[in-house]
């Protein structure tokens, strides 16, 4: 049984470009949370809020331009906002990789979730799925704005 | 289905020893309790536990018959497993595709 969330994805686009929507504050929230607040960089925490969802503390685990990107959290959690290195959580990972062809490969990976106590665990997947729900909705809100 | 259910079956399997007893079992066929228990390492005792352990979890079954006690995988409880985290990949699937939106325009 994995421990571990895997995935993969081509996006053409430079790493630069690629780095900087995921590691750059103004830009996450273009796409992520709705707005980040505290200390964005590695080594800081940060508060990624989802509207009335709620918020996620993260602790930015390492940021390297523009390769490698890293935060720990409890994951789609609304209730916890604190340091999150000091209880269970789940580390993610995104890794930028330019392609011979052009674009680049972007992989994610969450691992983790088997230090997760029960009573957090429970919490987080139902918050996770309401959470994808406002995302979504902000995405789409993101687009109709832009051609408009 | 229970979230309780399924986080007792990956903090079952967050152990190396728990994770090498479903490995011997994950062809599917029931084996002894004491066949299962060898080369791990630990004591018997000790396996007894981590396997009883398991048994808590739903993630395997005890079938007691002839002289010694069977131990077999639960499919049903591992397909829960299996769910939850397919659930979890499919908004990553959705964020990573956002992110692409995003960086492409």
């Amino acid at each position: 049984m994995q421990n571990v969330i895997q995935r993969e994805l081509t996006i053409n686009a430079s790493a630069e470009r690629i780095y900087n929507a995921i590691a750059d504050a103004q830009q996450v929230v273009k796409w992520f949370p709705e707005a980040v607040s505290g200390e964005y960089r590695e080594g800081g925490q940060a508060i990624m809020s989802f509207g009335d969802i709620g918020q996620s503390s993260i602790y930015i685990e390492a940021m390297t331009p523009y390769r490698y990107f890293a935060y720990r959290w409890v994951p789609g959690s609304n209730h916890f906002v604190g340091d999150v290195r000091t209880v269970p959580n789940t580390l993610v990972e995104f890794r930028i990789e330019e392609l011979a062809s052009g674009g680049c490969k972007v992989s994610l990976t969450e691992t983790g979730f088997a230090d997760l106590p029960m009573d957090i665990a429970e919490v987080s997947y139902g918050q996770n799925c309401r959470g994808w729900d406002f995302m979504l909705q902000r995405l789409q809100q993101y687009f109709s704005t832009e051609t408009k | 289905m229970s979230q309780t259910a399924v986080v007792q079956i990956f903090k079952a399997l967050g152990d190396p020893v728990r994770l090498q007893i479903v490995q011997r079992l994950s062809n599917g066929v029931p084996l002894c309790m004491g066949e299962l228990s060898k080369d791990l390492g630990i004591s018997r005792q000790g396996a007894r536990k981590q396997i009883q352990a398991l048994v808590s979890a739903n993630v395997v079954q005890l079938h007691p018959g002839g002289r010694e006690v069977k131990v077999q995988l639960d499919a049903a409880t591992l397909a829960q497993g299996r769910d939850f985290i397919a659930a979890l990949e499919a908004q990553w699937d959705q964020r990573l595709q956002a992110l692409k939106q995003f960086a492409e325009q």
